[in-house]
């Protein structure tokens, strides 16, 4: 007993003694192979952070404690989850959130309790515009993705590069494929309207059979299918193109390049083209050294949603470059020095140089690490995603600030 | 051809061949209802299942083929264990206990699933080629070839297989009446039983041909119970041949009603179908009424 008493006592003490990281996301369901590429790139982050001791805090070397909740890509388990860990009072970040509805369902009580969270590797814009709509000040959300304001305006480019003038949106029925319709559409219109469209076709989570939308869009004569949904479906609507013989290029969101598309899909999704900010390819010198540790911690030889993976990576390095500048747990303290990083990142996707400034809800840049010039445009190619442009290898090894 | 009637063409034909896996699904039904008066509504569970030990079949590098056998071992094993703890039992008490407990089963069944293969959708991989086949401007993949070809194959084998074998015919017997049956020397439950195991190995065939159409998951379990059932019941429970009918009916509605009010609207006429069926022939289209002497 008096053993027990003891031990439960140094953990109490210990617990000031740590600082809490909440990492959550799907880790089951059609999303998790983003949610559990994103977890194990943050936490081999913080695993190697930890190996060092941890993070410097006030002169006072601190480990990481990791907190890990599986919201399945639920909305109303998101909520639960958010609602939860910002009632635990000791948690000083959360990382993580890859379905924007979730974001836009849980963020308001992190919001309310002024709990950093980096959302990564979720891209739908809703997950920022709602703040900037709410005119809230001090906002301690920050996003580490390059959100589908940033995707659709590519995905346009790219049909456009191509030379096609006409275009199927399809789009399923959650807060992300929606947006990304309209992402799609206003993209449009700001590129002179150049791209007319002839089909606009939803289908729902867990559909299997896209024949129908798919004939539409061939019967309108589309010549290529723009596109935002999650893997599952994705691999359905790459089978129906198949069954049709309907060949025309399908380019879309980053979630082409999720491996339960890629694997599901087979032979049916090589082609699809789609923006990422991180490419599993040895040979660019940058990505190397993270590629190998991940397959080192985690074994096999190919990562679920490579993306996800080094976005996590690089939040937790930047979470804790900031709690080591803030030099306390306190969350608002560490909201300020994300927002005002003074010592540049090495990262695996790139070094990192004050990616966020003071929010400013009339602009929410600020709070948005990514840009159009840091994002490529990668295809998926018997099995894997590679480089669509080979000239955009230079935006990847590039060392300079992003 | 008119490109939007085409289109119907289209999808009519892709929901017909899809609807015959609802029939087959719904065959499970009618083989234990005929047997012992009781079906199984954890049957898309079985399918389910059967589908996902294929999958763990193929994934240890045994061909196709093998792990077709191995679903419908699987199936054979589900469906006798099922009548064994669940529906003896509630018969047994004379009571409709075994409703309840085969919905139950089947639940354990997605936990199950969920913690031994994940909730993730696995894709079933088939040894047929991937072009589909272009049947004058119709598209029809093989492996919507292999559903219909699957599903007459199985229901002709043991509709031939209850005529001609001594099981078969014994089974038909304490279907037609359990006591007399009894006196003829044959043992009723053994018989129910089989038919249990037969329903069974329907169904793990039945994941076997849907899988890699739909691909596998947890999930799929529900939704293939419900439209097998309504497909069971708008045929009737002893007629064969009316459950294609009604699968391959399903199927096209399904398919049709999707593309003409949109996708949101796939499930709705098979319900509206149900329900039709329930008010206006409660035994069925292709049914006979059945009449209860008391």
């Amino acid at each position: 007993m008096a053993v027990l008493l003891a031990t439960s006592f140094s953990n109490i003490s210990l617990a000031a003694d740590v600082i809490r990281i909440a990492i959550t996301g799907p880790f089951s369901g059609g999303s998790a192979p983003m949610g559990v590429s994103m977890r194990n790139g943050a936490k081999l982050a913080f695993s190697k952070i930890n190996q060092n001791g941890g993070i410097v805090i006030a002169g006072k070397k601190t480990k990481v404690e990791i907190i890990e909740r599986d919201d399945e890509g639920k909305n109303d388990r998101g909520a639960l989850i958010a609602q939860e860990i910002s009632s635990m009072n000791n948690v000083s970040a959360v990382i993580g959130t890859v379905n924007t509805g979730v974001a836009v369902m849980g963020d308001k009580y992190y919001v309310e309790k002024g709990i950093v969270k980096i959302i990564t590797p979720a891209a739908g814009s809703a997950s920022m515009t709602q703040w900037s709509k709410a005119g809230v000040n001090n906002l301690p959300i920050f996003r580490f993705a390059a959100h589908d304001g940033i995707q659709a305006q590519m995905v346009v480019e790219q049909a456009l590069k191509l030379g096609i003038k006409k275009v199927a949106i399809l789009y399923d029925a959650t807060n992300y494929g929606v947006s990304g319709r309209d992402d799609l559409t206003s993209q449009i219109k700001k590129q002179g309207n150049k791209l007319q469209v002839v089909a606009l076709e939803k289908f729902a989570i867990g559909d299997k059979d896209m024949t129908g939308q798919l004939i539409k869009a061939k019967a309108a004569g589309a010549q290529a299918i723009l596109i935002w949904g999650i893997g599952p479906e994705l691999a359905a609507v790459a089978a129906g193109k198949e069954k049709l013989g309907f060949k025309v290029p399908m380019i879309g969101g980053w979630t082409l390049s999720m491996s339960n598309f890629i694997d599901t899909a087979g032979a049916a999704g090589n082609g699809a083209l789609m923006p990422q900010t991180f490419i599993e390819d040895q040979s660019i010198a940058r990505a190397r050294p993270f590629i190998q540790a991940y397959h080192t911690m985690y074994g096999g030889s190919k990562i679920p949603s490579p993306v996800s993976a080094a976005q996590g990576y690089d939040a937790a390095l930047l979470l804790a470059q900031a709690i080591h500048e803030a030099g306390s747990s306190n969350p608002s303290k560490i909201r300020v020095a994300l927002e005002n990083l003074k010592v540049t990142v090495k990262g695996s996707i790139a070094d990192w140089k004050k990616p966020w400034s003071t929010w400013n809800p009339a602009n929410v840049e600020t709070h948005e690490a990514f840009r159009r010039s840091t994002t490529v445009m990668g295809q998926v190619k018997n099995g894997r995603v590679v480089l669509a442009n080979s000239a955009d290898r230079a935006v990847l090894e590039r060392s300079g600030s992003r | 051809m008119d490109p939007y009637f085409s289109a119907l063409v289209q999808m009519a034909v892709s929901g017909g061949l899809m609807g015959m896996a609802y029939a087959l699904v719904a065959y499970g039904f009618q083989l234990t209802y005929a047997a012992g008066k009781a079906v199984n509504f954890g049957q898309g569970e079985l399918v389910m299942l059967g589908a996902f030990t294929g999958i763990s079949l193929t994934h240890i590098g045994l061909p196709y083929w093998v792990s077709v056998i191995g679903a419908m071992v699987s199936g054979a094993a589900l469906g006798w264990f099922v009548e064994r703890v669940a529906v003896r039992l509630a018969f047994q008490q004379r009571n409709e206990g075994w409703i309840l407990l085969t919905i139950i089963i089947g639940l354990f069944g997605v936990s199950a699933a969920e913690n031994i293969w994940g909730r993730d959708d696995m894709p079933y991989p088939a040894p047929w080629p991937d072009t589909p086949l272009d049947l004058s401007g119709i598209s029809v993949t093989w492996h919507e070839l292999a559903i219909a070809a699957g599903a007459l194959g199985i229901m002709a084998l043991v509709e031939l297989a209850k005529r001609y074998t001594m099981a078969g015919i014994a089974v038909q017997g304490v279907s037609a009446d359990p006591d007399a049956a009894e006196l003829c020397g044959i043992r009723s439950t053994s018989a129910i039983s089989l038919s249990w195991v037969v329903s069974g190995i329907a169904a793990g065939f039945a994941g076997t041909i849907i899988g890699p159409v739909t691909t596998v998951g947890p999930t799929m379990a529900a939704a293939l119970t419900l439209k097998a059932f309504s497909v069971a019941v708008v045929a009737g429970f002893n007629s064969g041949f009316g459950l294609l009918i009604a699968g391959i009916l399903l199927g096209t509605t399904e398919n049709l009603s999707g593309f003409v009010l949109g996708s949101g609207w796939r499930e709705a006429p098979g319900l509206v179908l149900l329900i039709l069926a329930l008010v206006f022939r409660p035994q069925g289209i292709f049914g006979k009424k059945i009449i209860k002497k008391v």
